[in-house]
């Protein structure tokens, strides 16, 4: 029954992202390629921190590799090497599996604390040699190539584009659907439950996490190939830490315990990116206030609260929890209109534009424009606003979340799904 | 059973010793195991019973001397290969994977034995053979009810049965349990001593246990630990009956 309504829902998601793009504008079209790059780049880095569980802070580096690795491959093809384009990412995927050997090696000598730092000084060490390493990086400037056609198809614009990644990430991600039911699969899982028992079965526990991280930088490499073919260009910032950060927080905004949860934490990072990074320079303070709040409030992610939610949903009784959840979501838009406002406020009042304002009101403070309308900083109102609407977002908040806790206390559902394993894995 | 050569122990340690920083825990220990027997170490809380196991199983390197399984040294060797050698063990606190089913616990030492370590390119649940196996070591420990369960959800002496069954799953000769019964009912304690009863039959047993009832039931021999070292090893009968192994322990528990 689960299995088929699974198969049903994906199948649906498939028609939507096939059927759907050729009537969206450039923009969305591009938007949704970055949606699908980040998704196999948090999946397979998830790989290792949700099956393996290993945290690595510097999968940038295998991205970044696999990007690199395409545009080589591209510009061989650009000089004539035959070679068809919509295979380019096997050479992300060849650079990343190979690169992954070596540092995983290393890295997985150690574990937890130890481990994530090796991870960050292997990608640190691209970061830094990238730039003077002017032949394979191209320097500050990076490499450029042109996609070149294939058969019937030019790759010359977007749709072509986002169908090529929709492939290969399908792909992958079927691959790594696929490697969660395999006898290596659920050893990683074991591995992740209690490293030392995996050893006395038998097995060296070095070489496992050696196999699995390489597994993972091989489809990070993808990702990052893929990447390259739609920019048709990288350079050595792709190394950079924000990179290595932003799939550690989109995997676990998403949930790290579900299998499709990177997907909807990469999704929701990337289109409120695109969405939101043209109107306010604040979006990556947002996208941090995002994250302490889903860790603080929500530590199994968006994932693991919809699986929560999915898993108990007969037993449920939604009338007063959809009531309840409308509540909460009244109170999470009133807090966050009040934040919004004292940050967008606080970057204009300390912004040079209003400094030269200043200058020009004899230094008085000037009324401002924001969101249309003009406030007097000098006007109680102006910062009574948002302070009220904090209030009282912030108590209808704990409040109803308070009922909410009350609520799944008394039997709302059953058991907490942070701590089952891969849900869509499934126990064979 | 393998090389029927009597003469020859299945295990056998000699002269070993190890310290941690400055404490010697194990100090210079003889003791041989025959192949096909049921041993039992026994010894107060901290003379190094643990220690002992550790260091036959590789979890820790011995400081000195030398630890052969088969004729075979094995001393210093990492726990897999040990285990690839032929020994398995359970510990003295449970030691599973909690997340995982009760069986998908008892199915990773079956795949180890498969030698499908690294299989890839097959979905495990297609494997007729380990599949079917680990049924029969779940039937074993009295756990098919369980199956599906996360092996943290089961009652503690549950957990010990799966310990157990995990220590069998490998297809070891020579099996080491660490108190495989200490903290059960009289019950359970009567339960596990049947369960590993036949489970060993015809494999080499070598377990850590402090009740003497158990002891007599099940072990050939017995080998009292004081202080790093064997100062006996007898049948159960003559243990007891020795008085230098009462002073050292068995009074010292009595009083
Ligand atoms: N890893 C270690 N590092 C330092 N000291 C240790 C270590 N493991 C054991 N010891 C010490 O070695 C001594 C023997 O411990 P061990 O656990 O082997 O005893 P035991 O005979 O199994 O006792 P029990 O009956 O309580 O299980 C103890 O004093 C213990 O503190
Ligand atoms: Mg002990």
């Amino acid at each position: 029954m689960a299995a088929i309504r699974n198969t049903l829902l994906l199948a649906a998601l498939l028609v939507l992202l096939i059927a759907v793009p050729p009537f969206l504008g450039l923009g969305w079209q591009n938007a949704l390629v970055n949606v699908l790059i980040a998704s196999l780049f948090a999946l397979a880095f998830n790989l290792l921190i949700g099956q393996a569980g290993l945290l690595s802070f510097g999968h940038a580096a295998y991205f970044g590799i696999g990007a690199f690795a395409a545009l080589h491959l591209m510009i061989a093809i650009e000089d004539g090497f035959p070679f068809p384009t919509p295979l380019v990412p096997l050479a992300g995927a060849a650079a990343g599996l190979l690169i992954g050997l070596i540092a995983g090696y290393f890295a997985t000598m150690r574990s937890g604390v130890y481990f994530a730092l090796v991870t960050l000084a292997i990608a640190e060490l691209f970061h830094s040699l990238a730039p003077r390493l002017e032949a394979v990086f191209g320097g500050e400037s990076g490499i450029s190539s042109m996609r070149m056609p294939w058969s019937d198809i030019t790759f010359g614009s977007m749709l072509e584009v986002y169908y090529l990644t929709l492939a290969w990430v399908l792909i992958c991600g079927l691959g790594l659907w696929a490697y969660t039911r395999t006898p290596f699969g659920r050893l990683t899982l074991a591995l992740r439950d209690n490293e030392q028992r995996v050893r006395f079965l038998g097995y060296s526990t070095h070489s496992v996490k050696v196999i699995v991280f390489a597994v993972s930088a091989m489809l990070t490499g993808v990702a990052g190939s893929l990447q390259a073919i739609s920019n048709e260009t990288a350079n050595y910032s792709l190394f950079a830490s924000d990179v290595s950060a932003q799939v550690v927080l989109q995997t676990f905004v998403g949930g790290s315990t579900v299998f499709f949860g990177p997907v909807i934490g990469a999704a929701v990072f990337t289109l409120f990116s695109f969405l939101v990074s043209d109107l306010t320079r604040s979006w990556v303070l947002y996208q941090g206030l995002i994250f302490v709040l889903v860790m603080l409030y929500a530590p199994s992610g968006i994932g693991g609260v919809l699986q929560h939610h999915i898993r108990n949903r007969r037993q449920l009784d939604w009338r007063p929890l959809s009531g309840l959840y409308l509540l909460a979501l009244a109170g999470g838009v009133l807090i966050t209109a009040g934040t919004v406002f004292l940050t967008e406020t606080v970057a204009v009042l300390f912004g040079e534009e209003y400094a030269v304002a200043r200058r020009n009101a004899g230094g008085s403070l000037p009324a401002y424009e924001l969101f249309g309308a003009h406030w007097d900083p000098t006007d109680i109102f102006t910062w009574l606003l948002p302070l009220v609407l904090l209030a009282g977002g912030g108590a209808i908040t704990v409040s109803t979340r308070r009922h909410v806790t009350a609520f799944w206390n008394r039997g709302g559902g059953s058991r907490d799904t942070a701590a089952r394993p891969v849900s869509l894995g499934g126990a064979a | 059973m393998t090389g029927t050569n009597l003469d020859q122990p299945a295990l056998r340690l000699a002269g070993v010793k190890k310290s941690f920083g400055p404490i010697e825990v194990i100090r210079g220990l003889n003791l041989d195991i025959r192949a096909g027997e049921r041993h039992a170490i026994i010894g107060p809380n901290g003379a190094g019973k643990s220690t002992l196991f550790n260091l036959i199983s590789g979890m820790f390197a011995p400081s000195a001397g030398e630890i052969s399984l088969n004729a075979q040294s094995i001393a210093g060797l990492s726990p897999h290969r040990i285990n690839r050698a032929g020994l398995a063990r359970s510990f003295q606190i449970t030691n599973i994977f909690h997340r995982l089913s009760v069986f998908e616990n008892l199915r990773i030492g079956v795949l180890a034995r498969h030698g499908v370590r690294y299989g890839l390119f097959r979905p495990v649940s297609r494997m007729r053979q380990v599949n079917d196996e680990t049924i029969e070591v779940l039937t074993r420990v009295g756990l098919e009810a369980r199956s599906n369960d996360p092996a943290g959800d089961l009652t503690y002496s549950e957990q010990r049965a799966l310990e157990i069954g995990m220590t069998l799953t490998t297809g070891a000769q020579v099996i080491l349990l660490d108190e495989p019964t200490a903290g059960m009912s009289r019950e359970e304690t009567a339960k596990a001593m049947d369960l590993i009863r036949t489970v060993t039959e015809g494999k080499t047993l070598l377990m850590v246990e402090h009740d003497m009832g158990v002891v007599f039931g099940l072990c050939d021999r017995v080998s009292v630990l004081v202080y790093g070292n064997v100062l006996a090893t007898d049948t159960p009968e003559r243990i007891s009956a020795n008085r230098e192994v009462q002073e050292a322990y068995l009074g010292q528990e009595a009083s």
